[in-house]
This record gives C-alpha cells, sequence and structure tokens, in this order.
C-alpha cells in the first residue's frame, strides 16, 4: 500500500500541549460522542468528506479545557484501506513518542463489545491512559449487564464510562473521568497480557524498534513477524480474544439472548436490500431527492433573488453615482446574489445525503451494488463516493480513502467528477427554468425536472462506462477485498445531521465570496472597458468590451455546439468554478443593461436576440447542449488539487481535464448538430 | 464445505480460513475466529457478496472471500 500520509504527522498537537484522541470502530458512535464533547468548539480542516476527515474540537471541563482529535474508523491496527492507514500511521507516530495524547478515548459499542475491545486492547499497548467510551447503552438486550468498574480493572484501563450519545447521557462523566485518567498515574506493563513469558522473550530478542512502549514494540513485532511468515498467523487475532473473552465471560451477565438472532434491522432489510425490490426502492429515492429539489427550493430561492433585488435598489438609491456603485451593483451583487440563491438546493442535497449515510442506508446500498460495480471496475465503497460526489466531487474523492484497492479507489477517483455536483446545478436550474416549458409528460412527471434527472443520469451513466474502460486500462494491479459491515438501522442524531448541512452550507457561500466575488469583479472590469467614446453610436458596449474580443475571438471554436460569444465568456470564467458561468452571465447582462437594477438574468436569456436577424441567442437546443457540456467538462480547479493531492501525481489529474474537455466538446456538438438535423433550431 | 454452501437462514460453525495473510487476519480481527458460529442471513444474487451474522453485528463478505471460510461438516 501507498504510504501518502507522512506528512499528516503531529495532527492536532502542540508540544507539551493536553491533549486528547478519540479513536473506534466504525459506526461505534464515535464522531456523534465528538460533537457532543465539543459542540460547536470545532475545526474540519478542508473539505467535510462524510467519515474521513480529520475533525478538532475543544470540550469544556470544569477543571480546564483540552483539545480533542476524532480519528477516522478503523477496526485494528493493521490497515487495508487508506483511511485506516491515516489511524495506524498516527498511532505509530504516538508509539514513538511523537506528539502522543495524554489520554485516548476509545469509543465501543455496548452491544458488540468484544469485537470493539480488539482496537482498544491494541490501543491499551501504547501505556497511555485510555478511557472507555461504553457507548449505546441504552440499546443493550434486556437482562444484559455489563460491569463497567469491574471490566476497566481486569482490563487495566483508566475508566470505562457507560453512555448513550444518542440520548445525550453520560458525557459529563466521560469528561470528569478525561481529566482523572491524565492525573491519576497507572503502572505501565512491560508486555501485553495475552503474551506469555516464552514469547515475550523469544520477541524481544527480535526487538529493534525506535517505540517508547516495550509493550508496543512487542505487539508490532509480532505483527511483522506474522507479516514476514516467521510466525504462524492469526495469532495475535487469537491471543487477544482469547484475553477478552476471558475477561468478558466476567464482567457481563448475559440475558437469554442469542448473538445470532435476527435483528430489527435484518427485518427491515427483508425489503429494503430486497433482490429485486431493493435496487428499485434506491431508485424511487433518488428519484425523490432530486424531484424534491427542484419543487420545495422554490420558495427560499424567490426569497433570496426579491432580497438581492431589494438590496441592489437600495444601494442604488443610497450611494452616489460612479464607478464604485457599478462594481457593487453590477460586478458583486448580481455575481455573487446569482450564485446564493442556490443555496437551498444545496443544503437540501447534502441533507439527504447525510440522511441516507447516518442511517445506515449507504452501506446497503454498497452491499446490493458491489456485484454490479466490480463489473464496471468499480468497488461497492465507490457507491458512496460516486452519491457525495452529486453533492461535490471534493468530498467524494476524499471519501474514497475507504476503497482498500489502489486501483478501485484510482478508476473511482477519475470518473467521480463526471457525477453531476451541485455546482452544476445553478447552471441546469437556469437553463432548464428559462428554456424547458413546466408541462407534465407521461401524466405524471414534471418536464423540467425530467430533464434534470436525465442530465444527472447521462453524467452517472457514461462515468460507469468509462469505468469499465478505463480498469482496463490501468495497468495497476487489484488485490481487492469487500468486507464491510452493515450497521444497524438507526434514527440519524438532528443536530449531527444539521451541523454536517451547516458546514457544506457554509463551505459553499465562503467560495462564493472567495472566488466568486473575485471573479465578479475582473469580469466586470473586462466587460465595462474599454468604454465606447460615443455614448450615442450603435456600439454595443459590451462587444466592444475586452470580455466582448475574447469571447468573439473563442467564437468559431465553439461555435459548431450552437455558442455565443457570451457562453463563450462563460465557459472560460467557469473554469475556476462551474457555478461561476452563472454569475458572469449575470454581470454581462448587467453591463449591457447598465440599468439601475440587477437583471433577472433568467428574463434577459429568454428575451435576448440576434442584433441583425432578430432571431432569439438562445434555444432550447442551445440550453441543452450547454447543459451537456456541463455534464463533462472539466471546470473546477479546486478538483484538479484534490486530484492531485490524493493521486500524488500530476499525471491523473491532467488526463482528467483532457478527458473531460473532449467528451464535453464532442457531447455538446453532437447534441446541437444532431438537433438540427432532426429539424429543431 | 464452505460459508457460501450454507443457504440464508443456516448456521454454521468456522472450521478455518483458508485465504491469503492479509484477508485472514482481517477476517480474524473481525472476530471469525475457529469454532465461532456463524449465521448466512442473505445473498446478492449473480454471486455477489453475502450477509452474515457473526457475534453481534452484520458483514458483507464477497463471494470469492467468503469460500475460503471452511465450516465444521
Amino acid at each position: 500500500m501507498k504510504h501518502h500520509f507522512a506528512s499528516s504527522s503531529n495532527t492536532g498537537s502542540r508540544d507539551g500541549e493536553h491533549w486528547v484522541a478519540i479513536v473506534g470502530n466504525p459506526n461505534c458512535g464515535k464522531t456523534a460522542i465528538f460533537n457532543l464533547l465539543t459542540g460547536l468548539n470545532q475545526k474540519v480542516s478542508n473539505y467535510p468528506g462524510i467519515t474521513v476527515e480529520k475533525k478538532e474540537g475543544i470540550a469544556r471541563t470544569d477543571d480546564g479545557d483540552f483539545r480533542l482529535l476524532d480519528l477516522p474508523g478503523t477496526y485494528s491496527l493493521s490497515a487495508e484501506s487508506f483511511d485506516e492507514e491515516i489511524v495506524s500511521e498516527q498511532i505509530d507516530q504516538w508509539a514513538k513518542g511523537m506528539a502522543p495524547p495524554s489520554v485516548i478515548i476509545s469509543v465501543v459499542d455496548a452491544t458488540n463489545l468484544g469485537r470493539n475491545l480488539y482496537l482498544t486492547s491494541q490501543l491499551q499497548d501504547l501505556n497511555i491512559p485510555i478511557v472507555i467510551a461504553l457507548n449505546m447503552v441504552d440499546q443493550l438486550e434486556d437482562h444484559t449487564q455489563i460491569d463497567a468498574d469491574k471490566l476497566a480493572s481486569k482490563m487495566g484501563v483508566a475508566a470505562v464510562i457507560p453512555l448513550s450519545a444518542k440520548l445525550n447521557e453520560g458525557l459529563d462523566n466521560l469528561k470528569n473521568a478525561v481529566v482523572n485518567a491524565r492525573k491519576g498515574n497507572q503502572s505501565p506493563l512491560d508486555s501485553p497480557p495475552w503474551m506469555d513469558s516464552e514469547m515475550v522473550s523469544d520477541l524481544k530478542s527480535t526487538e529493534h524498534n525506535g517505540y517508547v512502549s516495550a509493550r508496543f514494540g512487542l505487539a508490532q513485532s509480532m505483527r511483522n513477524k506474522i507479516q514476514s511468515g516467521t510466525m504462524e498467523r492469526d495469532q495475535e487475532a487469537i491471543l487477544r480474544y482469547r484475553w477478552i473473552d476471558d475477561i468478558l465471560s466476567q464482567v457481563t451477565h448475559r440475558g437469554a439472548e442469542t448473538p445470532l438472532a435476527s435483528s430489527r434491522s435484518e427485518q427491515w432489510d427483508k425489503i429494503l436490500t430486497h433482490q429485486w425490490g431493493g435496487p428499485l426502492i434506491f431508485v424511487g429515492i433518488l428519484y425523490f431527492i432530486f424531484q424534491s429539489i427542484f419543487t420545495w427550493a422554490t420558495v427560499p430561492m424567490d426569497m433570496i433573488q426579491l432580497g438581492m433585488d431589494n438590496f441592489s435598489t437600495f444601494v442604488v438609491n443610497n450611494m452616489p453615482e460612479g464607478m464604485l456603485r457599478d462594481i457593487l451593483v453590477e460586478g458583486i451583487i448580481g455575481g455573487v446574489g446569482a450564485i446564493v440563491i442556490f443555496l437551498p438546493q444545496i443544503l437540501i442535497l447534502s441533507f439527504f445525503l447525510t440522511l441516507l449515510e447516518d442511517t445506515g442506508y449507504m452501506a446497503r446500498v454498497a452491499f446490493m451494488l458491489d456485484k454490479g460495480m466490480t463489473k464496471m471496475g468499480l468497488h461497492g465503497k465507490s457507491v458512496l463516493p460516486l452519491m457525495s460526489g452529486y453533492a461535490c466531487a471534493i468530498p467524494g474523492i476524499m471519501s474514497t480513502r475507504t476503497i482498500d484497492s489502489w486501483k478501485e479507489r484510482l478508476v473511482t477517483i477519475l470518473i467521480l467528477p463526471l457525477m453531476s455536483c451541485s455546482a452544476r446545478l445553478p447552471v441546469y436550474t437556469l437553463l432548464i427554468g428559462a428554456f424547458i416549458p413546466s408541462v407534465t409528460v407521461g401524466g405524471y412527471f414534471n418536464l423540467q425536472g425530467l430533464t434534470l434527472v436525465l442530465m444527472y443520469f447521462l453524467g452517472t451513466a457514461v462515468a460507469l462506462i468509462l469505468a469499465k474502460v478505463f480498469s482496463k486500462w490501468v495497468g495497476e494491479k487489484s488485490s481487492s477485498s469487500f468486507i464491510m459491515e452493515l450497521p444497524p438501522y438507526r434514527a440519524p442524531i438532528p443536530k449531527s445531521v444539521l451541523r454536517h448541512v451547516f458546514i457544506r452550507g457554509k463551505l459553499f457561500l465562503v467560495n462564493a465570496g472567495k472566488v466568486i466575488m473575485a471573479i465578479s469583479i475582473v469580469l466586470w472590469f473586462l466587460a465595462s472597458f474599454p468604454k465606447v467614446d460615443n455614448p450615442n453610436s450603435d456600439v454595443n458596449p459590451i462587444q466592444h468590451s475586452y470580455a466582448g474580443q475574447i469571447g468573439h475571438a473563442m467564437e468559431p471554436v465553439i461555435r459548431p455546439l450552437g455558442f455565443d460569444w457570451k457562453i463563450g465568456i462563460g465557459l472560460l470564467t467557469s473554469f475556476a468554478a462551474r457555478e461561476v458561468m452563472v454569475s458572469t452571465m449575470a454581470t454581462i447582462y448587467n453591463v449591457e443593461d447598465a440599468g439601475e437594477e440587477a437583471v433577472n438574468l433568467r428574463e434577459a436569456m429568454q428575451t435576448d436576440v440576434h442584433p441583425e436577424t432578430g432571431a432569439p441567442t438562445y434555444t432550447p437546443l442551445v440550453a441543452l447542449a450547454l447543459m451537456v457540456f456541463y455534464v463533462f467538462a472539466a471546470q473546477c480547479m479546486a478538483t484538479f488539487a484534490i486530484v492531485r493531492q490524493e493521486t500524488n501525481s500530476w499525471k491523473w489529474p491532467m488526463f482528467m481535464v483532457v478527458y473531460m474537455t473532449a467528451l464535453a466538446y464532442f457531447g455538446a456538438m453532437a447534441v446541437y448538430q444532431g438537433g438540427k438535423l432532426l429539424g429543431f433550431s | 464445505m464452505t460459508l457460501t454452501d450454507l443457504s440464508p437462514g443456516e448456521t454454521g460453525i468456522i472450521l478455518n480460513i483458508e485465504a491469503d495473510t492479509t484477508l485472514s487476519n482481517r477476517l480474524r480481527e473481525l472476530g471469525l475466529l475457529d469454532g465461532i458460529a456463524v449465521r448466512m442471513v442473505k445473498m446478492a444474487p449473480l454471486k455477489g457478496p453475502v450477509e452474515i451474522k457473526v457475534h453481534h453485528s452484520y458483514l458483507s463478505i464477497r463471494w470469492d472471500d467468503a469460500q475460503t471460510i471452511r465450516l465444521q461438516s
């Protein structure tokens, strides 16, 4: 496996500072506990993927504050996916004495204690005080009892705190235990308690690693020996489980339950992952999400539009005439306003995606589609990144880290930008709203909604076909297994869902603020200068401007796609980010109009006519060709940067831009020319 | 017999695992030890992944990988 994370060392700590790490299995409620401990005092670096992010925060207690780092979920220290590798490299650093945490919170799922304690027992080798957060005690079956204090003393951890993140119970106890664990002094063990003395002396002779804790060193040399084949494999797992099971038999009192009994989630799955019904339900859910993006978002969108209009009128009325006012109204308010209006749709989409993930449904989708995905050269775990790609390619690409095999991961990254992200949504909505009639077809379907679904479908279908092609062509070796836990269905924790949606919205707005405002200003300048000398002449000021000149220079290249010079400028500025297309068009029309307030972009495009022929500049066919262009085009610098980072090469991002641009150009050309041949204008 | 010989609803006891070191290690870490009972829950169509229940959790394992898990007959 490639080591991409060497630079991620010392994460989240400054020397000598008191900080705490949270470690646990996937689906054990680790992130929920982290959120409850830190509240809003947290920082998510870069883009929030669904689970692969590095999250830091501050927890406040009466005894002072401590910093918390939330690590990705993992089952053990032997990493298989990139995600797990982040954790094991991190822990390896701590073991070598590089900025270790002063306390580790080991979150375990009380309903599946044995397996969860496996990781805890590996963490114990570090000889760092551990507090076990015994989560989900509210979900224990009747009559099952766990003696927390006895468990703590048998395991040799600082404390075991029963709690429920769902009911928000026991969190204060956890905080206090962490503070006490730091103060308390336990006598560290020299060797793991599950190793006999013979094995210890045998391993000691081979020990030559710079670990601070001798106990960790012994466990690590055991893992090395197993890897190199000089020790019988599975030994670590067998010995650890023997130790854990022995302890559990002394501290738990079980009711009459049987571990293999059918759970409520299993009953649900009879329908939700049914051989044929399951995929159908999945398609239905997708359709519902996309339809609701259109119908539910209209009200807040209209309100934002109204607010923006009023605001620009207000500025016009209260500011002296001049260049500053022009920049403000035509450049900034027009440009940024055209983007902010799409915030409701982005929030709705992120909301649904988070919901699907948090309830545990996404894992079922991966299970159902794994066979199909492998046939296309992908992986069952590609489903979630690809779905996240509908919101934004960046968290999607980052969440491919959970895919164990490099080859499947690379192919997933390469095709992921073809999933229509939320930045394309403004372009689609603008064009669909302006040029696709809102009529009902086939009795049930709104043509506008259907067109939108078609765009998403087109991107997805081509992505899957290309995945097959690329996987034949990418020379990397595939050695992938697919072992995944299907977590029980759980009601999402509203606070946690809202947080996630909030962060996505904030990132969108920050980007809108930074990139789009800068581009709007530059564009306003390019579109406003040079000024026409004689204001009464017939010269169209925008055609005369720098932007107009650039657009006209591009026209011969994009004419075969049905695009005019205005779209040409939009295509260019889109390379910063797709949604800039909309603000670009808004700025161009605002400058052209030079009126008192920001123009309504939709109406402006509908009524735009060719200056000589008087024919409409934009027709439904042109709109369709333009949408197809946007389905395929690689117009996002941020995606380029993240692909560069995740593949650790320039080759793959370059390849991505080339293939996507070619697809976009020829795809749009096929639509426009084909449409003309069929008699559409 | 192997894990894939079970029909949905049937239970078997693990005899051993014949996978390569990495896969075997991963399965062991997830608690699939010799002598442990597993129940077949569901099989995805066309030799897709199988869903099993072991200890208290549900796991999805690919068909080929599941075939390396041998059961007591």
